[in-house]
């Protein structure tokens, strides 16, 4: 089943053109590497296809809604029930511990404090990093963080988890326990993964790739 | 490597006199291991006898052979498969992988296909190791990993090569 | 080598002030802002400054305006001296009478007036000439001919005269010269008290302001300062270099300040309050001041940036790293509001209306109260903080910022509460004046009579005939007076008039003719008893006091009220009129004053029943104004400095906000967040001010012995001004979240 389908993508950002023509689709809950040279227009495709970022022009499709024509609160409001987010570094609040930063999605949805605290608590364990629940991001790791990251990103049962270099701040240990972690939860709730990378062992993990260059994009994965 | 999908390469350009064609193989990809005649010959000759080249006249003189072969149709049918068909990844193919992206290059064909089909090839290949590890023991992963690491060097080298391939398609032509 | 320092320590500094001014717009505009800030500080202590010439200024010009009544030979001129009541206004002025050409000419006129001629002060021309003048017009009938200037004026609102008047006859009235010394009134400890707790109230958050001013965008420097430090310089280095980035504020400031100063300067004239008012030219900062304020500014303000950058300085990793801040210790900070308020306490009581209560205890505690407050917000703003657990995801997020850095906050919210704390006890002590300045016209307002003294020489028929006839008198009323001493110590008035007339005058019950009656004292003895015997001191002729009767309740004169079958033998040195007014004819006193105009120096009149209430208000309204335009001053400049604060946190938080808002945060929740960030500091210290002020003014009139009294309209004010200023700030950085959240948010590393 598609559950996101791009096409025909433009972004200029000023005089540099982002994407050009890019197009992309993702069935349900498989995971799909985006890889491509820096600069070539990676995370702007994920922006665009998460709906943080609107397009020049071409459309965006989730399951039957149109992304590019919603509203900018009804975007927020789908980014925060059905996809779920993993960046590179920078994510977490720092002023939130661990567990309070697993569990604002949750809250922010209407959750009460306790039971979203329980969910997350429980997401922290799944990860491996019950530990930290109480710690501050800048008191943990940068694996640590990343697994926290990748919790919250897990804790509201997402349809969609957009991870953009999820690894990229990590040593290959971590990276790669991260990313089997991710993968693995993904994989157990059906989740799909769109994951942005420029490592090969990291898109590994993947079910296909999609190689974007000088803005365009192209399903490498041959019929099997 | 296969020399004679190179040779049937360089002949696409044109027709060429047996010596002409050693000299542009050991000038292109022969650098440290230069071709023998007698190799040249034998490999001439089974492509002659496969139908994929022809003799396309001799020329008087008093030089050893001055016979000049031909490609035929069926040969560009086989180059084209052998460049479309991704190598089995493995540690040190970049002579090979080197050879056909050259070769695409001098035929006009797209080197960028050629390096995505081997780097999907590749992902492929490490898909399945990491795979295996995830479900395997320590030792698995381990030589796992190993596998992995030398296939994601080749893959940064396929995507290097692909990231400079308009560059040296420029070089090649000169 | 030791030169070698200098310059090294020399070009560090220049280091500092380029990194200051950094050629960036964001950096000038934080100048800027640190400029206006400390410059607004500045002007009000250059105004501060001031005072003391101005004082001067008024006693020098008031000495000079004096009459020198001792000299050798004839009188060159005859003065009388006299105030004409108008209304709530007071005009005084003299007559002059030049017997001599050369006779002393005063202060501010050119030449003395000749008859039927007048000089009037500014002030009173504008009022002569305004419709609201109609009614005292016919009291100065002569001809204008010049105004009084700056020599001969106190203050340039004060309405002030000099007439000429061939009319005066020799007696003791003689002016040799102009110019004696004459000794300072005092002024009355209520008032000295006011000012001191105002100019307090005044000076402090001015002293806090320049600190919260040189700590603007200090998370930047903190950080800039700690790259330094990491890439190697040393820490007295970068104290050399913080300083010179705080210097360049405080140098900005100054020459803002003086600015303002001087831009300002020429509208303290127009002050509406007389005795507000000052000539522009008596303001001017005595040198010792200025120079205090030109040395003490730049001190401070490199002295709180260096305290503030201690943990900056001394392990700069903490500024890189989020780390959890150390938690503020509580006992020292108590020490000034508890020192101050023992201090104020200890004074309770002790003030009595004669004299002043001990200054040094009083000011200091005051201080000491006021420096409390921005001394123990920081912990208490943490403590509260910390205890809070945030219900709604917005006020979580702002709750644990603040838990993590509340310190910024609670600096520039300090500034505030003192302005908050100083304003509400000033209001405070406004309050309880004006009640009790209320309270006094309102049982004044009821008297109704015009009381017309005429001097010894005065044409009594003629003034009893023009007031018998003058519009609004309904009545008259003639008593006759005489005073001397008491055989047992003290004065006695003794009133003497029939009892129709004495009746009016004090609530007397069975008035018979041949009855004395002896009013009660302050103290609440009679003013005599039977038996005394007053020693008449002009003629020293005695007189025993015959039987009396003490009355009770209120009365409008004092001493002995005498009818005259009581006072055989009695001789009147003064007769006294009391004019029955009409309640019905407006203004009918000042009818009466004018029907009396002839008779210009030779009476004095006295009006109680004047209903001085609108011009109290008047007063205490413009003084409210004032104090309400100087603290909402204080408060824009504090919520600037708190929308820096804002704003730069936005900026510094521009990752996580951007991702919040990517992985579908709503901006609203990310507004409201903002919003408790900067309101709840606001709450904990208005709450704080608002209670130490009342404190503080409760103690205050305390001290004084005054009623307390709450001006709650006021207090609401003001706590709403800070309310809608925490709205504004934050709507103001709404464009920046915004930014920070929008679309490209994510992209800009």
């Amino acid at each position: 089943m598609t559950l996101l389908r791009a096409e025909g993508l433009a972004k200029s950002f000023g005089k540099t053109h982002a994407l050009d023509d890019a197009g992309i689709t993702i069935r349900a809950g498989e995971v799909v590497a985006v890889m491509g040279p820096s600069g070539s227009g990676k995370s702007t495709l994920l922006h665009c296809l998460a709906g943080i970022l609107p397009p020049d022009s071409g459309t965006v499709h989730y399951r039957d809604r149109e992304l590019t024509s919603m509203n900018d609160s009804a975007r927020s409001e789908l980014r925060r029930t059905e996809f779920g987010f993993v960046f590179q570094f920078g994510q977490l609040v720092p002023e939130l511990t661990c567990l309070e930063n697993v569990a604002l999605p949750l809250r922010l949805s209407g959750m009460k404090r306790k039971d979203a605290e329980r969910a997350a608590r429980d997401w922290l364990g799944r990860l491996e990093v019950d530990g930290v629940a109480d710690q501050r991001p800048g008191e943990t790791s940068g694996g640590q963080g990343q697994r926290v990251a990748v919790a919250r990103a897990l804790v509201t049962g997402p349809k969609v988890i957009f991870a953009d270099e999820p690894t990229g701040a990590l040593d290959s240990l971590n990276g790669e326990r991260v990313m089997h972690l991710l993968t693995t939860a993904a994989r157990e709730t059906g989740a799909a993964v769109v994951l942005v990378t420029h490592e090969p062992r990291v898109a590994a993990y993947s079910d296909r790739e999609v190689v974007v260059r000088d803005g365009r994009s192209r399903d490498v994965e041959f019929a099997r | 490597m296969s020399i004679g999908h190179a040779l049937l390469g360089l002949l696409e350009g044109g027709p060429r006199h047996g010596y002409d064609l050693k000299r542009a193989y050991d000038e292109r990809f022969g650098h440290d291991r230069p071709l023998h005649y007698g190799q040249v010959y034998s490999t001439l000759s089974r492509l002659l006898k496969n139908g994929l080249v022809t003799e396309a006249g001799v020329e008087a003189g008093d030089g050893p052979e001055r016979k000049r072969y031909a490609i035929t149709d069926a040969g560009v049918t086989d180059v084209e498969r052998w460049l479309a068909t991704p190598e089995k990844p493995e540690p040190y193919l970049q002579n090979t992988l080197y050879a056909k992206v050259v070769l695409a290059l001098l035929s006009g064909r797209s080197a960028t296909e050629v390096l995505d089909t081997q780097r999907a090839a590749h992902l492929t290949t490490m898909r399945e190791l990491t795979r295996r590890k995830t479900d395997g023991d320590l030792a698995d992963q381990l030589i796992c990993d190993f596998a992995l690491f030398h296939l994601e060097a080749d893959l940064r080298w396929l995507e290097l090569t692909a990231a400079r391939v308009d560059q040296l398609a420029v070089e090649v032509t000169r | 080598m030791k030169r070698q320092r200098l310059t090294c320590a020399a070009s560090d500094l220049a280091l500092g002030v380029r990194l200051a001014v950094g050629g960036s717009r964001k950096s000038w505009a934080r100048l800027a802002l640190q400029g206006v800030g400390i410059g607004l500080g500045v002007a009000l202590l250059l105004f501060a400054a001031s005072l003391p010439n101005v004082i001067d200024a008024r006693d020098d010009r008031e000495s000079a305006r004096s009459m020198a009544t001792k000299g050798n030979g004839p009188a060159p001129l005859l003065v009388e001296e006299q105030g004409h009541a108008y209304r709530s206004d007071y005009v005084r002025g003299l007559y002059l009478n030049a017997r001599t050409p050369d006779a002393p000419v005063p202060p501010g006129i050119d030449r003395l007036p000749a008859d039927g001629e007048i000089f009037v002060s500014p002030a009173l021309g504008r009022l002569l000439a305004s419709p609201a003048g109609e009614l005292l017009r016919p009291r100065f009938p002569q001809k204008v001919v010049g105004t009084i200037g700056q020599a001969g004026l106190q203050n340039p609102n004060e309405f002030q005269y000099y007439a000429g008047d061939s009319s005066i006859k020799e007696g003791e009235n003689a002016v040799h010269g102009w110019g004696a010394v004459q000794h300072s009134r005092g002024i009355n400890s209520l008032l000295w008290l006011l000012s001191v707790v105002g100019l307090v109230v005044l000076l402090f958050p001015v002293l806090v302001f320049v600190g919260v001013a040189t700590r603007l965008a200090a998370a930047q420097r903190d950080r800039r300062l700690a790259a330094l430090r990491l890439v190697g310089a040393a820490a007295s280095r970068v104290r050399l270099i913080a300083s010179g980035e705080s210097l360049a504020g405080a140098l900005a400031g100054l020459v803002v300040g003086f600015g303002i100063f001087f831009a300002v300067r020429p509208f303290v004239d127009r002050i509406p309050i007389s005795e507000l008012s000052a000539f522009p030219s008596d303001v001017m900062p005595t040198p010792a001041l200025t120079l205090t304020v030109i040395v003490a500014v730049p001190v401070l303000a490199v002295f709180t940036s260096l305290l503030a950058m201690r943990r900056t300085i001394i392990e700069p990793l903490g500024v890189v790293r989020d780390q959890k801040p150390v938690r503020r210790r509580v006992w020292w900070r108590t020490v000034p509001v508890v020192a101050g308020a023992a201090l104020l306490l200890s004074q309770v009581g002790k003030l009595t209306p004669a004299e002043k209560p001990n200054q040094v205890p009083v000011v200091l505690g005051i201080v000491l109260l006021m420096l409390g407050i921005p001394v123990l917000l920081p912990w208490l703003v943490e403590r509260v903080v910390f205890l809070m657990k945030g219900g709604t995801p917005a006020l979580q997020l702002a709750v644990r910022r603040l838990q993590l850095d509340s310190g910024t906050a609670a600096r520039v919210v300090g500034g505030v509460a003192v302005v908050l704390a100083g304003t509400v006890t000033l209001q405070m002590m406004l309050a309880g004046v004006e009640q009790e300045v209320q309270g006094n016209e309102k049982r004044q307002a009821a008297f109704n009579y015009l009381s017309v003294k005429p001097r010894q020489s005065a044409d009594l028929n003629g003034i009893a005939a023009s007031l018998e006839k003058a519009r609004g008198v309904t009545g008259l009323h003639r008593i006759e007076q005489a005073w001397g001493e008491l055989d047992r110590g003290g004065y006695a008035v003794i009133n003497i008039a029939p009892c129709t007339a004495l009746t009016k005058q004090a609530s007397i019950p069975n008035c018979t003719d041949g009855k004395a009656y002896a009013a009660r004292e302050s103290t609440g003895l009679p003013a005599a008893q039977s038996g005394d015997v007053v020693t008449f001191q002009e003629s020293g002729e005695k007189w025993t006091v015959p039987p009396v009767e003490v009355i009770d309740g209120p009365g409008n004169i004092p001493g002995l009220l005498v009818t005259p079958a009581a006072a055989r033998g009695l001789v009147p040195l003064n007769v006294e009129f009391f004019a029955e007014l009409d309640p019905a004819v407006p203004d009918a006193a000042e009818h009466a004053r004018n029907a009396m105009a002839s008779y210009s120096w030779q009476l004095h009149t006295y009006f109680g029943g004047q209903d001085d209430t609108n011009e109290a208000e008047r007063v205490f309204g413009v003084i409210r104004r004032a104090l309400l335009a100087g603290s909402l001053l204080t408060l824009l400049v504090a919520a600037a400095s708190l929308l820096v604060v804002a704003l730069e946190q936005v900026r510094e938080r521009r990752r996580p906000l951007a991702v919040m808002a990517a992985s579908g945060v709503p901006r609203g929740t990310l507004a409201r967040s903002l919003l408790w960030q900067n309101a709840l500091p606001l709450a904990i210290s208005t709450v704080v001010s608002l209670a130490t002020g009342i404190g503080l003014g409760v103690l205050v009139m305390r001290v004084f012995g005054a009623e307390v009294a709450y001006d709650w309209a006021g207090i609401g004010l003001i706590t709403g001004i800070v309310v809608g200023l925490t709205f504004a700030v934050t709507a103001l950085t709404l464009p920046s979240l915004r930014r920070a959240t929008g679309a490209l948010g994510l992209r800009t590393e």
